[in-house]
């Protein structure tokens, strides 16, 4: 599931696709107020824009372009954020994610304080279901087994 | 105006039924995906036609944006599995 494809059709087509994927899943988390969606459609639509990315070009280009470390990373970051704007809130004197207290620090009105608060939980949420949508499908594709684990155990069964 | 939508979102209804027979008793494989991929399309219009019965056409073409993304994506997916497959 996770070789590269050879077809230069679908491989085009995926690349052109990406990038409008992903501008449009940032359209659905920065617009998630107004429109339907928010930071899991967002994170999903990000996370499919992944997975395409690793149906079409293969594991071995895309864990050159995001490492796994990157993914962990993004995944722990979005609930740093989450976390981080709570608890701010609640350092604040408010209750936990009360983004009304933001407006001390933001310099801005109390109703603008809770937009952005807002959009900052959303931009993490995004995050976290982007990193965690994509290592879900990478688990199921692989069956939990690497490719180069695979090689490994190969080398060893032959020396051995 | 609405009722003409209704009608036209029952049809397209009806017709899903249809092409659900050909992906539960259809003959191989690629009989399966391509009806698969069709009732994603109609189900498509089917939320364009439903944003136009609630009269918010601008928020159902978002969602439907990305269901035809997703289909995109999963006729992709398992078009690959055949082919891995093999």
């Amino acid at each position: 599931m996770i070789d590269r494809s050879d077809d230069i059709i679908i491989k085009t087509i995926a690349r052109i696709f990406v990038p409008f994927i992903q501008l449009y899943a940032l359209y659905v988390i920065m617009h998630g107020h107004y429109s339907p969606g928010g930071g899991f459609q967002g994170g999903v639509i990000l996370g499919a824009s992944l997975a395409l990315l690793l149906i079409t070009h293969g594991y071995d280009e895309i864990k050159r372009r995001i490492p796994e470390g990157v993914i962990i990373l993004l995944g722990s970051v979005g609930v740093l954020i989450y976390a981080g704007i709570g608890l701010t809130c609640l350092l604040l004197g408010g209750n936990y994610l009360d983004y009304g207290q933001l407006s001390v620090i933001l310099h801005v009105d109390p109703a603008h304080a809770r937009s952005l608060g807002i959009l900052g939980v959303e931009l993490g949420v995004g995050f976290t279901v982007m990193a965690i949508m994509y290592s879900i499908f990478f688990d199921i594709a692989t069956g939990g087994i690497l490719p180069e684990d695979q090689k490994r155990e190969e080398k060893v069964k032959r020396e051995g | 105006m609405s009722e003409f939508f209704v009608a036209v979102g029952l049809g397209l209804c009806l017709l899903v039924f249809l092409v659900l027979y050909r992906v539960i008793f259809g003959p191989g494989v690629f009989n399966r995906i391509a009806a698969i991929s069709a009732i994603g399309t109609k189900t498509l219009i089917i939320l364009l036609v439903l944003g136009y019965v609630y009269g918010r056409v601008d928020m159902f073409i978002d969602i439907s944006m990305v269901y035809a993304l997703l289909n995109f994506i999963g006729c992709v997916a398992a078009a690959k599995y055949l082919e891995t497959e093999r």
